[in-house]
């Protein structure tokens, strides 16, 4: 593991370059589709920082992409000249707010319980979103909030076309992000949510704080989901209860099933092929979200370890250090 | 709305319907849990389905009574197809599995009934034998919400009686505390596992044909109906049938008398109080396991 | 100095009553056995000490003070430890990566997100020189779940001394093991706890008599006799009670 750490390097450094020139040789529809899949590729990591490394299963997780696509909208909406960073900060820090709350009534419980806690929880803001037509806009949702390029960051303008601006922002962000939780991963507070995921109780006899630490990556998790979901709103211009519904909830689960919860990079691929797929079968038929469904069961029964487990090991053994689940 | 005394005890009335409607599914998931240690997020799917397979019968045949039976059989069926070609596979995976299979499932039967039936409400007319109202202490009830009220009775009544008079009860009862003895006295476990889950589909099965009339069917009731009786498991206490069936109760009754005070924070109490258990006790009113 | 005070324990489990008021005195730098037939109590005073139970009645001191409903974690962090008689080791994480979690919570570093886990070369140095003292330094990449039942036994023995503990309490660590493993697993103990106070619960006699400098004796969860092992030895209603299992 140790010298591969250059090889890393290199290939980390080659993906950056190439998707930073990407939008000189991509047509504006394929820009956008790497925008999505960008968001939700640190959305379903995010996911899998709860189920993959902690082992909490969440089905309401789109409560903090929702949240910080809201926060954005409205932000935006509601506050003139706000610097497009500015936003997506806000967002994140009330999306892991958030986190922080209903985390706090979640963690002390397991398995099963946690996850119907975090659907319910899921289910509240839903509604509450549906229902507080005036602020939230209820199924009409909020839209045209995003100013017309140049794009104000705040600390810098972008001065492309908007669809490229609005990519070099959302992979910028996301890359970031993704450096932040992959290092997370390398820290001693990384080590404990691995220790209390393999043996719960010896670690609470060794000293950790199983909840408190529970707490916190709930916390971190929500944060970056809230941020994915604010670049979803600076990206769609529209922001409904479709983005904070169980549907959401779902859509997370799948991608980071799809790729793999075995691994750091797993939802990341999981993203790729899951908006590509999507895609491509909602051009085919209507009952796309059927098929989906149907395909998550069969993953579920047959290919748990998702499509990352189709990759040659030694490729694998590059980046990817198995987390032993 | 004059808030009269007949107001409040029709909204009342409502709650204690939906309540006991509540219990009736409530007590089919509580007791898989409780035996085969699987909360099935696919009951309630199980529910909606039972309510869109009655409202079908009832169009083509225009017999509701064909319905009360056909429904519930055709969930069952159902029930037991996925308790052994998925439920069991996924089994050696863990809990975890059991769950995203569930849900999974969940998923599917939801997205079916959006293509079958179509994203819309269908209400459903009360059978013409049901239909109209009851007078009594200057009242007047209809009379569909008592034969609801009664028929659940009459079902827990049947229930109960199985369950404790009956070598079936009693087999059922000892796998709630103890599998692995079971397996030892030589009862075929993984068949006493596709029975139960099977009944408890079909009596959610059943609970939905009851409510089709009462409440119509629509493509979120499943999941409506899955978090309140979520709801009530949590405020009852996992694996009590004491606590799910004051906790239905009292869940009924708070919706009823949040939609008449104040509708548009209705489901806020539900919730309240649910995060209010959580602080205060819990393991629930009644529970013990977790 | 008295380390730790058990001062009338009662435990009673739904109706089911296990302990009758225990009373024990722990002198700091002690070995102290507590034995006594199955079911006794033995292990439920050690889960009431360590915080997995609370007592019914009673209070237990550590350190002069009041621990009683402590969480596990907190008595932990002032300078207690177990170990379990059923090994409760981390099954897929590797025998390096377990003795590095007791050395990352001893020193702090649970909730630590900046750090570089590979680069704290303390930490390193720490779990190596545990690793050492329960030889099994050579073993540290191995999975340790796929070691041998002698090693994890000695795993779960460097676990509970990772932490530093003031006082190591011991579940039945010779469990299962043959007549070898039991005189390796003997130096072991001695090894890991010189200067610190020492709690071992046990049936094999030939493992109390070599360490103990008291015993305990509990029957039905009350203590029957408390002494140095001479007097226990010689003890009638010790001798009457509980007829010593002596390992063949």
């Amino acid at each position: 593991m140790r010298n591969s750490t250059p090889l890393r390097i290199v290939i980390g450094i080659a993906v950056i370059v190439l998707l930073l020139f990407a939008p000189r040789v991509l047509t504006i529809v394929q820009i956008r589709m790497a925008n999505e899949i960008a968001y939700f590729a640190l959305f379903a990591v995010s996911y899998n920082f709860l189920f993959g490394y902690a082992g909490l299963l969440s089905f309401g997780h789109a409560s903090y992409f929702g949240l910080g696509a809201y926060t954005t909208a409205l932000s935006l909406k509601h506050v003139a000249g706000m610097p497009l960073l500015a936003s997506i900060a806000l967002g994140g820090l009330v999306g892991a707010a958030g986190g922080a709350i209903i985390g706090f009534f979640c963690v002390r419980r397991k398995g099963a319980y946690f996850a119907l806690l975090t659907l319910a929880f899921n289910q509240f803001l839903w509604a509450t979103a549906w229902k507080w037509h005036k602020v939230t806009g209820g199924e009409d949702g909020i839209g045209k909030f995003v100013p017309k390029s140049p794009l104000n960051l705040g600390i810098a303008t972008l001065d492309h076309n908007q669809v490229e601006g609005m990519y070099y922002l959302t992979l910028t962000v996301v890359l970031l992000c993704l450096a932040a939780g992959w290092y997370l991963t390398k820290t001693p507070f990384g080590n404990t949510i691995k220790a209390i995921k393999v043996n719960e109780e010896r670690a609470d006899f060794l000293g950790y704080q199983v909840n408190r630490s529970k707490l916190l990556i709930f916390t971190i998790a929500a944060f970056f989901a809230a941020i994915a979901g604010s670049l979803f709103a600076l990206f769609q211009d529209f922001v409904a209860t479709s983005s904070i519904d169980l549907g959401m909830s779902t859509q997370v689960l799948f991608m980071a099933f799809l790729g793999g919860t075995g691994s750091f990079f797993g939802p990341i691929l999981g993203a790729v092929i899951y908006v590509y797929f999507t895609d491509w079968v909602s051009s085919l038929t209507n009952r796309w979200e059927f098929i989906l469904g149907v395909l998550f069961i069969l993953l579920v029964l047959y290919f748990h370890r998702g499509f990352i487990g189709l990759i040659p090991t030694k490729v694998k053994a590059i980046f990817v250090t198995q987390k032993g689940s | 709305m004059e808030l009269t005394m007949s107001t409040l005890l029709i909204y009342a009335l409502h709650g204690l319907v939906y309540g006991m409607l509540l219990f009736l599914v409530a007590s089919g998931l509580t007791l898989v849990f409780g035996m085969m240690d699987v909360l099935n997020i696919a009951h309630a799917a199980f529910y909606m389905l039972g309510a869109y397979f009655g409202y079908t019968v009832v169009l083509a045949t225009g017999n509701f009574w064909l319905a009360l039976i056909a429904a519930p059989i055709a969930v069952g069926l159902l029930g037991a197809l996925v308790e052994r070609y998925f439920l069991k596979k996924v089994h050696i995976h863990g809990h975890a599995f059991e769950l995203l299979i569930t849900f999974g499932v969940f998923f599917v039967i939801g997205e079916v009934v959006k293509w079958v039936w179509g994203n819309f409400p269908r209400p459903m007319d009360v059978p013409s034998a049901l239909a109209g109202s009851i007078k009594f202490i200057g009242l007047t009830y209809p009379f569909y919400r008592f034969f609801i009220l009664f028929f659940a009775l009459l079902v827990l009544a049947v229930l109960a009686y199985v369950f404790f008079k009956t070598r079936l009860g009693m087999t059922i009862r000892a796998a709630v505390s103890d599998t692995q003895m079971l397996s030892a006295l030589g009862i075929n476990v993984p068949r006493l596992f596709l029975y139960v889950f099977s009944g408890g589909a079909a009596l959610a099965g059943l609970a939905g044909v009851v409510a089709a009339p009462f409440l119509s069917t629509y493509p979120g009731m499943g999941l409506d109906m899955m978090v309140d009786i979520f709801v009530v498991v949590v405020i009852g206490g996992f694996g009590s049938i004491m606590g799910a069936f004051l906790a239905s109760l009292m869940i009924g009754e708070l919706q009823s008398f949040g939609i008449l005070f104040i509708p548009q924070l209705a489901l806020v109490f539900q919730f309240l109080l649910m995060a209010l258990v959580l602080i205060s006790r819990p393991t629930g009113l009644f529970g013990e396991k977790v | 100095m008295v380390i730790m005070e058990l001062r009338d324990l009662h435990k009673d489990f739904s109706g089911l009553k296990v302990l009758f008021g225990i009373n024990l005195l722990l002198q700091k730098g002690e070995k102290h056995a507590i034995i006594g037939p199955n079911g006794a109590g033995k292990s439920t005073i050690f889960n009431l000490i360590t915080g997995k139970y609370t007592p019914s009645q009673g209070k237990v001191f550590f350190k002069g003070k009041d621990i009683t409903g402590y969480l596990p974690n907190e008595i932990t962090r002032m300078g207690l430890a177990r170990s379990f008689q059923i090994t409760n080791i981390f099954r897929t994480m590797t025998v390096f990566e377990n003795v590095r979690n007791a050395v990352l919570s001893k020193n702090n570093a649970r909730l630590d997100v900046f750090s570089r886990l590979s680069k704290m070369n303390g930490i390193v140095e720490e779990t190596e020189r545990i690793l050492s003292q329960i030889d099994l330094l050579e073993r540290k990449n191995e999975m340790a779940g796929e070691l041998a039942h002698g090693h994890q036994r000695a795993m779960e023995i460097g676990l509970t001394i990772a932490t530093d503990p003031e006082l190591i309490l011991l579940d039945e660590p010779t469990a299962g093991m043959s007549t070898e493993e039991t005189k390796e697993a003997i130096k072991l103990i001695e090894r890991v706890s010189t200067g610190r106070t020492l709690v071992i619960v046990e049936h094999d006699m030939e493992v109390v008599f070599s360490l103990a400098h008291r015993i305990t004796v509990i029957y039905y969860g009350q203590v029957l006799a408390s002494g140095p092992p001479e007097e226990i030895r010689n003890d009638q209603r010790v001798k009457d009670a509980y007829l010593g299992e002596e390992k063949e």
